[in-house]
């Protein structure tokens, strides 16, 4: 089957600091894949690099099977022309700590607004569609609600479903609970895991060692901007967490 | 002895006929002139006594000069009756020269004199309040007049800046350095240097390189680049505060730069530049006034000529009125668009 999405050798710098340190990582369609790691490991740069939020500064990425985003430019590696990437990033849903929905505008509309803005689609049908994944994530009553009046597992939720109404084939979570209340963390995970168990191909950074069990068919863990362990949960909380480094940030967490 | 007889009798009946003939011509006088002076003597005698100040003494006298009588006017009633209402006047009896001049309008009724001084005498009675309203009733359209021209001003200042301003501050944002650069330089240009001094260069400096401009296109031009100036950074500043999150957010479903701008970024500055672009709007509406330094005739210029013509304090007065009537507006419209646009987000 073919690779939905590879990264081959990706580096990323801030300055002398290697955020991203030759990282390669492939995925399946269908594969869920949970990063782990402490803060400052270069996980958010890795996730936020496949939806071309960071530019990198060597490496490829192969989506579909296409060396997608980059050309090359006086003998440089630079982002490729915008059109092209907005194209991509509309392939890609992302779902971040913060949320970050509108809040100038009511739930159904922010749902909407990728579709009618970027798909061109019509406000009738992007409707139809944004209410069908309002369902989904179990948000549809508050669809006219201000996302000012939500909870954060409910903002969390809303944020879900703006991006899959895109109808994404990858979806990336950057930390989608690290910001909620302990007692938010579970409505906002069952409704990933929903998504999981309906075969969505689908990124997820987090410190919820439990999730990651549950959900992934492979577990990354980053330290320092590389892979310190890569394998299944089974391998990983079997006999690959007896790695010192990555015991004492499981002891950290817990 | 015969021609003694005769001699006398001649002189009797030439003193007859002289007495009658006096008689006869003075009777024609004295009939409707129990004083036995006639009109032209009236005339005289009471100029006279005026010239020595006793005004009352004159008036008297005026007064007796007789209306005209069925042979005609003795060509002094008019006359007569006018010169005793002024004096009247001068010694402010108003009613009593309203009398005198009711006298000599029912003899006459389309003496222009008369109804024109009747005019000025009612005005002089008129209280302090009722002559200010009366002149504020004729100088309110002229204002209103002047103030079409600073609505015009305003008005188009208020639509072409906002684009001015916004175009500025998105250059300014932008990375493209040149231009960058250059609205650095606009902003720092028309905010570093006098309004006024602005629309005297674009009125009376710019002919001096072959662009002469009429008043109305000056002025505007001064206005929209001076606001355009302080609002582009109002813009920007309302831009930057906007959470970055909200651009990313908006690129990542695949939105361009301008479409995450236009749809995302800049409808949430609304809520944060609106007050002080309302506060830049009352303050434009304010320095609409100094173009009337550059031969625009709008409501500062129309006051200060109205003022210049009649010395009357209440046209200025006036006009302080009409621009805090336009202040006022703006201000509840603005507050009014505040509750509006903030209203999806709660406090």
């Amino acid at each position: 089957m073919q690779k939905l999405l590879e990264l081959k050798d990706i580096v990323k710098s801030f300055g002398t600091h290697r955020a991203v340190d030759n990282i390669s990582l492939s995925m399946h369609p269908g594969e869920k894949t949970v990063i782990i790691g402490p803060s400052g490991s270069g996980k958010s740069t890795l996730l936020r690099a496949i939806n071309f939020l960071e530019t990198i500064d060597s490496g490829s990425i192969f989506f579909e099977g296409h060396d997608v985003g980059y050309r090359q430019f006086k003998g440089k590696q630079v982002l490729d022309k915008p059109k092209i990437i907005c194209k991509l990033r509309t392939q890609i849903g992302m779902v971040f700590q913060h949320f970050n929905l509108f809040p100038h505008m009511t739930v159904v509309e922010n749902a909407m607004e990728g579709q009618v803005t970027v798909l061109k689609t019509t406000k009738a049908t992007a409707h139809d569609v944004a209410m069908s994944m309002l369902e989904k994530v179990g948000m549809s009553e508050f669809a006219d609600r201000y996302p000012s009046s939500l909870s954060g597992g409910q903002k969390q939720r809303v944020g879900i479903a703006r991006a899959l109404s895109m109808k994404p084939k990858l979806m990336l979570f950057d930390e989608p609970t690290s910001a909620l209340d302990p007692e938010l963390v579970g409505e906002v995970f069952a409704t990933i895991k929903q998504l999981a168990d309906e075969g969505m191909t689908m990124i997820i950074v987090t410190h919820n060692m439990g999730f990651a069990r549950e959900v992934a068919d492979q577990v990354v863990f980053m330290e320092d901007g590389s892979f310190l362990a890569k394998g299944t949960p089974n391998d990983f909380f079997g006999t690959q967490c007896q790695d010192p480094r990555i015991q004492s940030f499981i002891d950290r967490i817990f | 002895m015969k021609t003694r007889i005769e001699a006398i009798t001649r002189s009797v009946v030439i003193t007859t006929l002289l007495v009658l003939s006096l008689f006869a011509l003075s009777a024609q006088a004295a009939t409707p002139d129990p004083t036995g002076l006639n009109a032209d003597a009236l005339m005289r005698k009471a100029s006279n006594i005026m010239v020595t100040g006793d005004l009352a003494g004159a008036i008297i006298i005026y007064l007796q000069i007789p209306a005209p009588g069925p042979e005609g006017d003795q060509g002094q009633f008019a006359s007569s009756r006018m010169q005793a209402a002024r004096l009247e006047f001068a010694m402010k009896n108003y009613s009593a020269a309203l009398t005198v001049v009711d006298e000599l309008l029912a003899v006459y009724p389309h003496n222009i004199e008369a109804l024109q001084f009747q005019d000025s005498v009612k005005e002089a009675m008129m209280p302090q309040w009722k002559r200010l309203m009366q002149d504020t009733i004729k100088f309110v359209p002229h204002l209103l007049k002047g103030s079409l021209m600073t609505l015009l001003l305003v008005f188009f200042t208020i639509i072409i800046s906002p684009i001015g301003g916004l175009l500025i501050a998105l250059g300014r944002i932008g990375k493209f350095k040149p231009v960058s650069r250059l609205c650095w330089f606009i902003i720092w240009l028309f905010r570093g240097t006098p309004l006024l001094l602005q629309l005297f260069f674009i009125y009376y400096g710019l002919p001096a390189i072959g662009i002469t401009l009429s008043p109305i296109p000056a002025a505007l031009i001064g206005l929209s680049l001076n606001y355009s100036a302080y609002l582009a950074e109002i813009i920007r500043s309302g831009i930057l505060s906007i959470d970055y999150g909200q651009r990313e957010a908006a690129e990542a479903i695949g939105m361009s730069d301008w479409q995450a701008m236009r749809r995302i970024i800049i409808p949430q500055t609304y809520r944060v530049i609106l007050p002080p672009v309302g506060n830049e709007f009352i303050a434009l509406i304010k320095d609409t006034a100094l173009v009337s330094t550059i031969a625009m005739v709008e409501l500062m210029r129309t006051a200060d000529q109205l003022f210049n013509a009649s010395f009357n304090i209440t046209v200025l007065g006036l006009a302080a009125v009409i621009y805090l009537l336009f202040t006022t507006v703006f201000t509840f419209a603005f507050e009014m668009l505040e509750a509006r646009v903030g209203a999806y987000e709660k406090r």
